[in-house]
Formats: structure tokens, C-alpha cells, sequence
């Protein structure tokens, strides 16, 4: 199968510049992590009998309560603690925000365009590197000098390894039906056929609390347990690095709920390539986006909703439950494979 | 006495069955320690005077009983006659003996309160006799971990409790602590 | 890591000696593989206490509650006042449940002065004690839910306790300490519409308990934190004298209120709500049905409620002309100066009641003077704080939160 490929300098430059930057890149990103930490308190705020952030922009019901928050963070004093190692206490935020952002460069986000970086086993390059994030978080708690952080990181570290194995074999499992690691060719596949969600329900049902967990939703919201460790492995960040450190959670989020629309609800779906590129771009970006931003509200909701677990439940959870379903999901592919 | 019906009268219930039952039973098993028994006016408490040495056998026939939990133990200061007395009381979580709380004082010498501690009779006494130590220094011989339980580690002084000891007042102006 | 759940029913069951041989392996290990935790009072799962624990790996292994940190010596202050003035005093430690600590007081001063409140006062005593025990028992289960992470059930408690605290201001004046009990009766009578307002208010907070059982009783992960965590075993809880929702949650069915009734109970049909399974989630559960329970003996008082004084006429008879007028029109009640300097004759006198967490015992010694000679209170939390020593051991870390929620111990209550 072929699509449209790279379009001639500039275009091309103008394209990724676009895709890396504005959408589905970082403005979208500063947009929609801004709107769901609102939508987060704001759901909350409205299922616990209260109003939720308010006073900010009374009129639009105090949607710019984030900008506020960053400009806060942003002229906070940034105190680093003496002891701690500084240079891994300074990078290994900005690698875990880099190495959770990057996969975005790689994805495909509408019809008959490639992404800025494309190779053909997108699929995979993405899982390898969004896996490289939590080693980062791990680092953060073991370099504060802290007894909490780095309880903190032990347990991130815990849940790491638990909950991203049934991750990744629930996804590559789905590249069973679709006979390619390509993201592109999968949303051709599932134009074809059904959507993913339908081919094989247990490896989005897995998927989808495995991206619970790894972005820190509850009930899985363990590592940063606040009645009992104060805030996990980022407790002794203050200023801007602590702003960068709470958005991680929803970044990761986003980009997890990104790959999820592809593989298994369609990306860019009804529609497909028109030929107008700019229509395509805007459109199907816009389209995948909106599925991205239900799953991250159904994410969010769960707050309202559940208390967080206890770490060995958790990580029994993963390693029982959860991987059997993973293996279910494997098995299913399998024989749907033979039957198309 | 109120002469309105009220709810419930509090007039002592002399024709309750249990009761007597029960004063019959107590006196039967603890005549050889020599108790003074007695009730309240309103026939729900049981007050027993017993001297110090057999306090701690009148604690076990009483459990054999059916008394079976300690709701407060403390002491109460008589500096003029120079005691201290022990004031227990107990209770049971049986359903015929629920109304009742027994009541047991024994007298001990101020200038040095020692009593056998009653907590290999009644585990529930173990954080009651830690407060009655540290308030009225009431030594609780056998009790398995006697020391602070209200009071800061760093106090210093007498027993608080105890009546010759002074709180003291503050004038304005004066700043006490570590902090002056 | 598996938890050895055999192993550590086992070691609660015997008590004493298992005690010291945990203790001995403490001192021995230590430093090599046990590690102390101080999970001190400025910790956010703490309350006003220290717990100490001692963690080998994830399990506790012996469990210290270091309290004392909010005394505030009300026995001994009681010494020094008179006795009218220890009214309040008694309502502080136990800031939620304030009510039944205000009227064991001064049933116990009743007893030593022979007088005895009017059957209206003694409805309204009822009335508000009940409407304390609601109040209290949605703080305990707040508690328990944020302790647990579930800020949903921490907000919803907190609100629904406040429809509670607004139907005693119209009562009695203030949210939270009343002071409304005095010896011979009650300070205010009730308002005309408050029997519609409470009606109000009790049907507002059922239709709140279903939705609490859909959310918080019916949750999965509520249940896989609660279920089988701090197993009390019934012969346990009577050995360690433990009294409260706690205790009936072990399968005792053992309330002051049916035991020695005081007040109006003897009059008024309740069940006492009890649970056999003795876990946290039992506890929380025994709450629960209280509340509705509570919602019951409410309604029967105020159909039941008789006409007439709120304060017995020994005390009424001592008024001075301004203070009858007072009465009669605004059935408010002032203070005569004998009762506040009163003198009871010499004797003990010893009063039981239930209070949300539990039995508080008062016992006063009085020698003739306008002070009490001794004034003994313990209350509830006092009595539980043992649970801490015995229940948690075997117990991983994270369980602690759990089960001192379960348990709704209030530190300044425990301290005094």
C-alpha cells in the first residue's frame, strides 16, 4: 500500500514544524493537558457537591485556573535541596517529559500524510520509547535525597515492570490481525474491517488500565500516594520543575490515549484522504484528538470514583489478572487471524 | 427523689432479681477476702472496698465471674490521711450482667504506692494502669511495659495528678519555654 | 511477599505470649533487618499522634501509638471550677460527638444532687444526642476515606455532617459545642419548625446513604482495602476491653443505650446493628447502619415528645422574677446563681453513656464544695487506643491508614 509521501522541501519543513509543534504537538498538548486538569477538577469538584476551581475565569467556570497555576509555578522560587545529585536531580525531569513527547514525531495523525519521522515499524519504535519515561521518574525519586521519594520511586519502579509488560503484548497482539507494525496501515486495516476495539476487546480492555496505571490514574494512583507519602518521587521539586513534574502524569496520558485511538478506535477515521492536504490535516487531526480527549475525561473521571489500591494488590493485580488477559488477548488474535 | 413519672425512674430497683442474684453469687465466692460491699442509691453500681493484698485475688474471682473488662483505673488523692486510693472501675459484656459496674477501691499508702498490676487478669487494664503511673505515681508491680502515655517525655516534676501539685500561673508579661 | 494470613490470626489469638516473643525478636533484630517508622504527628495519615513501627520488609511487626500530644488535663482542670464550668470543658475533647459527653456529666451531677430532668428535657437530650451521633459518625466514615485515597467519600461526609450541625444550630444555638445540657435539664426548647426541618434533613440524608452505599460500600477497591484487613475476633475485643462500633462489629451486641438506659432510650424501639466478620470494612459498615438507626430513634422522639418544663422545678423554683418572665415567653433558661456555684452533698456518683465512638464513663467525687474533689472521664478512644498495640501487627504498612480510620480513633478524645 502507498500513501502520498514526503512532499517537497518546504512543505515538508512547514508540515513537521506544524505536526511537531502546534498539532498534534506541543500546542495542542499546552491546550488539552490545560483542559483536562480542569475537567479533572472540575468533575471531581462537581461529584463531591462543590463548584471546583471557580474564581480564575468566572465565566467560562474557571477553565483558566491552569495558565494561572503555570504562571504561578513559573515565578516560584526553584530551590534545589543541597544534597541532592544535581545533575540528575535537573535532567531527569526534562528526559522523562522528552522521552514521553518524542513518540509523537512518529505517529501518523491524518489521512495520506506521514509523520515528520517515519520509518515502517512505527508502532514498535513508539513502544520503546515511551517505555523509557518511568526509568526517568525512577531516577528523579532515587536522586532527591529522600527517604519518601524514594519510597516513591521503589514503587514506580514496581509498577513499572508489573503493568507495561501486558501493555506491550497487548498491543503488539492486535499486530496479529492487522499483519503490520504500521500505525499508518493499521488505521487502513481497520477502515477495511472493524474497528479494534471490536477485533479484540481483551487487548483494549487491557490496554486500557495499563494506561491507568502508567499515567498515575486511580485507583491506581499509587507512587504519588499524597495521605501517605507526601508526593512520591517529585516530592522535593518546587517552582517550575514541579509544575513540569505534575504535568508528566497528563502528558504521558495524552500520548498513551493518542496510540490507543490509532490502534484500536480508528485514528482518523470516517474519513480518509481527500487530496486537500491542509483539509486532511486539520481534520483528521482534529478527529483523532476528540478521541483522544474522551478516553483522557473516562481517565479522569476515575477519580470521582475509586480509592487508590494498596501496592501488593496492584502489582498482584498486574501480574495475575492482567497478564492472563494479555495472553487471552494473544490467543485471541491469533485465531482471528486464521479465520480473515 | 423527683415526684414527676419520669422515663426512667431512678429510684433504686430493690425488687431486681439479678441483682440480688448477683450480690448472693459475690458474696458467696469473695467472703474470705473480707470485701465491704454496697450499692448506689440507683442500683447500678456495686462498690467494693477491699484491702490492698487481696486485691488481685478478688480481681480473679471477680473474672470468674463474669467481669471481665476494666473500664478505668485511677486514683484519687487524700493528702491529709496520707492514701492514695485505687479506683477500678469494671464492667462485663455479658447480657446479664451489662447493667451493673463494680466499682473496687483499696486504699494504698501515699508516701509509696505500690499494687499488684492487674493486667494477667484483665488485659484491658494495660493503658489505664500507664496513666494512673504517670498521674498519681501508682507503681503497678508485673505490669509489662509501665511508662509515659500522656504526658511529654520531657516533664519533669511531681505526679500531676496528685493534689499538692501546683499549676502554676502566668503573669502577664511572662514567657515561659524554651523559646523566652 | 505474600502476607501469612494463617500465621497471623494465629499469633493475635495468643495474646500475652506471642506479645513477648515479638517483642524479644524486635530487640534482638534490630538494626539488622527491622526498621523504625516514626509516622509522626505532622504526617498527613497521622491525626495528633505518633505511630511508631516497627517494618521488617512491607509487614509490621510491632506497632506503638505514642499519644499524649493534645492532653489538655481536664480532670485536673475540673478541680479547680465549679461545677457548672466543667460543662464545656467535658464537650471539648470530643469535638464531634459532643452531646452524649455533656449529658453524662450531668447525669452524674444529677445523681449526687437527687434531682432529676423533666421527660421533655430528657426528649431533647435524646434528640440532640442522636443528631451527634449522626454528625460523628460521617466524620469517622470521611475519615476512613481519605485515608484510603478517596476524596469523593471525604467530601460527601463532611457535607452531609453539615445538614447535621445546621439542625442543632437551630436547636441550640452553636455548630458544634452546645453547652445545651445543664444539671435539671436543658438551656433552650425546641423552635415550632423544627420538627419540619429535621424531617427535612433526615429525609435529605437517607436518600444520601444510598448513594453512598453505591459508591463507597459497593466499590471493588473499597472492598479489597477493607475486607479481612485488622480481623478483630470477638474474644479478642472483650479481653481488650474495646467498646464502640468497634466492638459491635466483632459480633458483641453490647450498647449503654440498651444496657443501662439513660435518658429517654427506655422508651424509644432501636436495634443495635452488629457485624460478625470484625474486619475494617465491618467497621465501616456498623457505621453505616447506626446512622440509619439513628435516623429511626430522631423520628420517634419527635412524634413521642412530651409537653412541659425543660428544667426540673427544683431548679426552676429558684429563679428570680426576670428570669421566670424569661422562661415563660421565650422558654430560654438562665442561670440562677445557686446553680452556678452549687454545693452537691458529700458523695461518689457514677454515670455510663454511649457516645458515638463508644461507652464514656464519669465518675465525680464530690466532698461538699463547690468543686469537684475528683472527676474521673474516659472516654471511648481511650479505651480503643490498645487496638493499635494488638490489631495491627501482621498488618503491612500501607494498612495502618486503613485501619485507624476503620477504628475512628480521635486523638484529642483519647488524650483529653
Amino acid at each position: 500500500m502507498v500513501y502520498i509521501g514526503p512532499l517537497e522541501i518546504p512543505g515538508r519543513l512547514i508540515y513537521d514544524f506544524l505536526h511537531i509543534f502546534i498539532l498534534p504537538g506541543f500546542g495542542a498538548i499546552l491546550v488539552l493537558v490545560i483542559l483536562i486538569i480542569w475537567a479533572e477538577r472540575k468533575i471531581a469538584g462537581l461529584v463531591q457537591l462543590r463548584y471546583g476551581p471557580l474564581h480564575v475565569s468566572r465565566r467560562i467556570g474557571g477553565a483558566l485556573q491552569l495558565i494561572a497555576d503555570l504562571i504561578r509555578y513559573s515565578l516560584q522560587e526553584f530551590i534545589v535541596p543541597e544534597n541532592v545529585d544535581k545533575i540528575a536531580y535537573l535532567m531527569a525531569p526534562a528526559l522523562a517529559l522528552l522521552f514521553a513527547v518524542i513518540p509523537i514525531a512518529f505517529m501518523p495523525t491524518a489521512p495520506g500524510i506521514a509523520p515528520p519521522i517515519y520509518v515502517e515499524p512505527n508502532l514498535l519504535l513508539i513502544l520503546a520509547v515511551i517505555s523509557l519515561a518511568p526509568i526517568f521518574v525512577i531516577v528523579t525519586g532515587v536522586a532527591s535525597d529522600n527517604k519518601f521519594a524514594f519510597i516513591g520511586s521503589l514503587r514506580e519502579a514496581f509498577l513499572m515492570i508489573s503493568y507495561e509488560i501486558p501493555f506491550i503484548i497487548s498491543i503488539l497482539s492486535t499486530a496479529f490481525i492487522y499483519g503490520t507494525l504500521d500505525l499508518y496501515k493499521i488505521v487502513e486495516a481497520q477502515s477495511k474491517a472493524f474497528l479494534g476495539v471490536l477485533l479484540n476487546p481483551f487487548a483494549a480492555l487491557v490496554a486500557y488500565i495499563a494506561i491507568l496505571r502508567i499515567t498515575g490514574r486511580f485507583p491506581f494512583e499509587i507512587s504519588e500516594a499524597e495521605s501517605e507519602l507526601v508526593m512520591g518521587p517529585y516530592t522535593e521539586y518546587s517552582g517550575l520543575m514541579y509544575g513540569v513534574a505534575m504535568g508528566i502524569g497528563y502528558i504521558k496520558l495524552y500520548v498513551y490515549s493518542l496510540l490507543f485511538s490509532i490502534v484500536f478506535l480508528g485514528g482518523w477515521l470516517p474519513i480518509s484522504s481527500t487530496g486537500n492536504i491542509v483539509f486532511d490535516y486539520i481534520l483528521g487531526n482534529i478527529i483523532l484528538l476528540t478521541k483522544a480527549s474522551i478516553l483522557m475525561l473516562i481517565a479522569v473521571f476515575l477519580r470521582s470514583v475509586y480509592p487508590r489500591y494498596r501496592i501488593d494488590q496492584a502489582v498482584r493485580l498486574g501480574w495475575s489478572l492482567i497478564l492472563i488477559l494479555s495472553g487471552a488477548a494473544v490467543a485471541w488474535s491469533l485465531i482471528i487471524h486464521l479465520i480473515i | 427523689m423527683s415526684s414527676q413519672t419520669s422515663p426512667q425512674s431512678t429510684q433504686m430497683k430493690k425488687e431486681d432479681p439479678d441483682l440480688k442474684r448477683f450480690l448472693e453469687i459475690l458474696n458467696e465466692r469473695t467472703k474470705d477476702l473480707n470485701p465491704k460491699i454496697s450499692i448506689d442509691k440507683y442500683g447500678r453500681a456495686i462498690y467494693i472496698e477491699i484491702s490492698n493484698e487481696k486485691l488481685h485475688e478478688l480481681a480473679e474471682r471477680l473474672s470468674k465471674l463474669g467481669i471481665d473488662h476494666v473500664k478505668s483505673v485511677t486514683g484519687v488523692d487524700y493528702p491529709s490521711e496520707n492514701k492514695i486510693e485505687l479506683l477500678i472501675h469494671a464492667g462485663s459484656y455479658l447480657r446479664t450482667l451489662r447493667k451493673y459496674t463494680v466499682i473496687i477501691k483499696s486504699f494504698l499508702d501515699r508516701s509509696s504506692p505500690k499494687t499488684r498490676s492487674l493486667t494477667d487478669v484483665w488485659p484491658s487494664a494495660e493503658f489505664q494502669e500507664r496513666e494512673a503511673w504517670e498521674m498519681f505515681g501508682i507503681y503497678f508491680e508485673g505490669h509489662p511495659d509501665l511508662r509515659r502515655l500522656l504526658l511529654p517525655e520531657d516533664f519533669e516534676g511531681m505526679w500531676p495528678m496528685r493534689k499538692d501539685f501546683m499549676i502554676k500561673t502566668r503573669r502577664p508579661g511572662e514567657v515561659e519555654g524554651p523559646w523566652k | 511477599m505474600e502476607v501469612d494470613r494463617e500465621s497471623s490470626n494465629d499469633f493475635l489469638s495468643n495474646l500475652s505470649q506471642e506479645l513477648f516473643m515479638i517483642r524479644e525478636t524486635g530487640v534482638r533484630e534490630e538494626g539488622e533487618r527491622l526498621i523504625e517508622l516514626q509516622i509522626g504527628p505532622a504526617h498527613p495519615g497521622s491525626g495528633h499522634m505518633r505511630i511508631l513501627a516497627w517494618v521488617d520488609g512491607d509487614i509490621v511487626v510491632r506497632c506503638d501509638p505514642d499519644i499524649g500530644f493534645v492532653h489538655r488535663t481536664i480532670e485536673k482542670l475540673s478541680e479547680n471550677r465549679a461545677y457548672i464550668k466543667t460543662i464545656p470543658l467535658v464537650e471539648r475533647p470530643s469535638l464531634l460527638d459532643t452531646t452524649p459527653m455533656t449529658i453524662g456529666y450531668v447525669n452524674a451531677v444529677e445523681k449526687l444532687m437527687g434531682i432529676e430532668a423533666p421527660p421533655r428535657a430528657k426528649y431533647l437530650r435524646t434528640i440532640l444526642a442522636e443528631i451527634t451521633r449522626i454528625a460523628s459518625h460521617f466524620y469517622g466514615i470521611g475519615i476512613l476515606a481519605i485515608f484510603l485515597g478517596h476524596s469523593t467519600g471525604f467530601m460527601w461526609a463532611f457535607g452531609d455532617r453539615e445538614v447535621m450541625i445546621e439542625l442543632a444550630t437551630m436547636l441550640t444555638g452553636a455548630r458544634i459545642t452546645y453547652a445545651y445540657v445543664i444539671p435539671g435539664g436543658v438551656r433552650r426548647d425546641m423552635p415550632q419548625n423544627f420538627p419540619d426541618q429535621v424531617e427535612k434533613g433526615l429525609r435529605y440524608i437517607e436518600r444520601r446513604l444510598k448513594d453512598w452505599e453505591k459508591l463507597f460500600l459497593n466499590n471493588p477497591v473499597v472492598e479489597r482495602r477493607l475486607r479481612d484487613i485488622g480481623v478483630l475476633k470477638p474474644v479478642m475485643a472483650r479481653r481488650l476491653g474495646i467498646t464502640g462500633p468497634n466492638l459491635r462489629a466483632s459480633g458483641v451486641d453490647y450498647d449503654v443505650r440498651m444496657a443501662e438506659p439513660y435518658e429517654a432510650y427506655d422508651e424509644i424501639d432501636f436495634m443495635i446493628p452488629v457485624a460478625e466478620e470484625g474486619d475494617a470494612y465491618a467497621r465501616g459498615l456498623v457505621r453505616f447502619k447506626e446512622i440509619e438507626q439513628s435516623i429511626s430513634i430522631i423520628r420517634q422522639a419527635i412524634k413521642k415528645i412530651p409537653d412541659g418544663d425543660i428544667i426540673s422545678p427544683q431548679i426552676s423554683r429558684l429563679f428570680n422574677p426576670l428570669m421566670k418572665k424569661i422562661y415563660a415567653e421565650t422558654r430560654r433558661v438562665k442561670f440562677p446563681s445557686l446553680l452556678a456555684t452549687l454545693k452537691p452533698p458529700k458523695g461518689e456518683a457514677m454515670a455510663r453513656v454511649e457516645a458515638g465512638r463508644g461507652e464514656a464513663l464519669f465518675h465525680i467525687i464530690s466532698d461538699g464544695s463547690t468543686n469537684p474533689y475528683r472527676f474521673r472521664f474516659v472516654t471511648p478512644s481511650f479505651r480503643n487506643v490498645i487496638l493499635f498495640k494488638y490489631l495491627i501487627p501482621g498488618h503491612r504498612l500501607a494498612d495502618i491508614p486503613a485501619i485507624y480510620g476503620s477504628i475512628d480513633y480521635f486523638p484529642p478524645e483519647a488524650d483529653r
